[in-house]
């Protein structure tokens, strides 16, 4: 469905000079400063999959989005979505794809929701039959009717990127790209988005492409995921293959009598009661627990290691 | 294709409606404008029986009556709407259509200003009473000439969408490009007072069809030969700028960053 391969995007752009003459010299200047956002990614994503694309800030996720989107041309590289290069077929491309982006919204901020969803319609020709059935299914699924008639600026930001996730729906793409959808939502509205995107998944054997901080949306929707950083790939593969390939070792957490905790780490192969009696053997301990390795310590790890 | 630009026209329209307070606001500006701009010409004319410039005052005031309803009406929106969508980085999802994003915003001003005709309706017996503004003897070489003069003013604010991707900032340009617009479009003072050079760059620009021209057929300045020459240069000028756009659009394209992410 998707191909990717070796995909770069280097940002040039004017040099910034300071100073009072700053804004002038930046104007007429023909320095350039470089940036290589995306730098050589290579995935392929299968029709119906949910693939989480992982990775701190500033490592080129949402660069890749624009590019999939065909809105932003690619320096170098190959894409491919459903057979056509986005950036040259954009008309097609666009008529596949469904996007949201969390920190921006499609809907049209002084005017009631209905009115931007409408305009959806318009814009992607979606005969009136099929429109309302979807908007049914659209207000059904992610609860609307409430905010229907409401302008988009009195909406909460979980309202707001229901109707957002409405819009990129409402034309039944079969590809979504969702950008940190729920960036800065409260745990009901994390929970609604998510409910929506595994419905519109299972439902319509939409393929999702997520692009998140939150590790609990990649927990409870993918089963795949491409770890980025600094614009490269630095892993691609199942969540549990992940876990116990990079796996940090266990950890034993201690309270001791006087308040403090201390964690301590669980060499492989060593015996646990074998650690456990050296920790008490040095301190009062009150209380003990032993703690799995979660998919954060697993990230916070590849991360770590691909710094040095 | 109808549907997507229909779809636009409607938002434009609703958009127009939801700041209906500033549009009343204009409106009362207008009116001012309009009334302190004849007391000015007003006294101006005093004690002369008829200009060299062959205008009465009656007929100067329907002028500048005319002429800023006109730029009222006509002065587009959307160089503020990309302005902010630039910035912003909702652009993204205007490019993202399967529409081209030059017809969107065409059709979102076409929806804008229909809104605004709509709105303004009550307001323009007033206008009209107040500029002492008498039928027109050319009703159709004024609605020609003003239809064409508007698609020229669109024309150039899409001209001023496209830089700002570029610019990455169409704010104070298109501050700038509405003051020099208004200025030569003869609001204040008609063309034919306009001295020497500056007439003769007044006279080439195109803002005059969104004012002068078509307020000058309007009021018998122009008439005749003169009303089919002007069409015929709007309908030039609608040519070269689609050109300019066509060909400006073809690199922007390629300029395009989406901001923020
Ligand atoms: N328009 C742009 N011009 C220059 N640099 C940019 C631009 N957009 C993004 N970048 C840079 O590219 C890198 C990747 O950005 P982005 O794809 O937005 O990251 P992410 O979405 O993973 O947080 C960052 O270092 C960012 O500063
Ligand atoms: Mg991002």
């Amino acid at each position: 469905m998707i191909r990717v391969e070796s995909l770069t995007k280097v940002f040039r752009r004017p040099h910034t000079f300071s100073g009072p003459l700053g804004p002038l010299r930046t104007l007429l200047t023909r320095r350039y400063d470089e940036r290589t956002a995306v730098d050589g990614v290579s995935f392929e994503i299968s029709a119906g999959e949910i693939v989480g694309y992982l990775g701190p800030n500033g490592a080129g996720k949402s660069t890749t989005v624009k590019m999939l989107t065909g809105i932003l041309t690619p320096t170098s590289g190959l894409i491919e979505v459903d057979g056509r290069v986005p950036w040259r077929d954009r008309e097609a491309n666009a008529r596949a794809v469904g996007v949201v982006f969390g920190q921006r919204s499609q809907l049209w901020w002084d005017l009631p929701l209905i009115d931007s969803l409408r305009l959806v319609g318009d814009l992607y020709d979606v005969p009136a039959a099929r429109f309302a059935g979807s908007l049914r299914r659209m207000c059904d699924l992610l609860g609307l009717d409430d905010f229907l008639q409401t302008p988009v600026r009195q909406l909460s930001l979980g309202q707001r990127m229901r109707g957002d996730l409405a819009a990129a729906m409402l034309y039944d793409p079969p590809i979504l790209y969702l950008d940190e959808p729920t960036v800065g939502l409260d745990v009901m509205a994390k929970q609604a988005v998510r409910e929506f995107i595994a419905e519109t998944n299972r439902l319509g054997r939409t393929t999702v492409v997520l692009t998140t901080h939150d590790l609990a949306d990649v927990e409870a929707l993918c089963e795949r995921i491409i770890l980025i950083d600094k614009g490269r790939v630095l892993y691609d593969g199942g969540i549990d293959d992940l876990v116990t390939a990079y796996a940090p070792p266990r950890r034993l957490v201690v309270e001791l009598a006087d308040d403090e905790t201390r964690t301590f780490e669980i060499a492989a192969g060593r015996p646990i009661p074998e650690l456990i009696a050296q920790v008490a053997a040095e301190h009062p301990i009150r209380d003990l627990s032993i703690r799995e390795p979660d998919l954060e310590g697993v990230i916070t790890r590849i991360y770590a290691e691909s710094e040095r | 294709m109808i549907r997507p630009l229909a779809g636009m026209a409607r938002v434009g329209m609703r958009f127009q409606f939801a700041y209906r307070s500033d549009v009343i606001m204009s409106v009362v500006a207008l009116v001012a404008q309009v009334f302190l701009l004849r007391m000015v010409w007003t006294s101006l004319y005093s004690g002369r029986e008829s200009d060299p410039r062959g205008l009465t005052l009656e007929a100067l005031l329907a002028y500048l009556s005319l002429a800023n309803l006109q730029a009222f009406v006509t002065t587009p929106i959307i160089p503020m709407i990309a302005h902010f969508r630039i910035r912003t980085g909702t652009v993204f999802f205007d490019l993202s259509r399967p529409t081209g994003y030059l017809p969107q915003m065409a059709a979102f001003q076409a929806g804008h200003t229909a809104g605004g005709l709509l709105m303004l309706a009550p307001a323009i017996p007033v206008v009209l009473l107040v500029g002492t503004i008498t039928p027109t003897e050319h009703p159709i070489g004024y609605a020609a000439t003003l239809a064409l003069g508007y698609v020229i003013s669109v024309m150039m604010s899409l001209l001023i969408c496209v830089i700002g991707f570029w610019t990455l900032e169409t704010g104070a340009i298109s501050l700038l490009y509405r003051l020099v617009s208004h200025f030569f479009a003869g609001t204040m003072v008609p063309l034919s007072f306009f001295p020497g050079a500056l007439g003769v760059l007044a006279d080439a620009l195109p803002f005059k069809y969104m004012g002068y021209v078509p307020a000058a057929v309007y009021v018998g300045q122009l008439s005749g030969g003169q009303i089919g020459r002007a069409v015929a240069v709007e309908i030039g000028w609608i040519a070269a700028l689609a050109g300019v756009l066509w060909a400006i659009w073809r690199r922007a394209h390629h300029k395009v960053v989406i901001q923020g992410g």
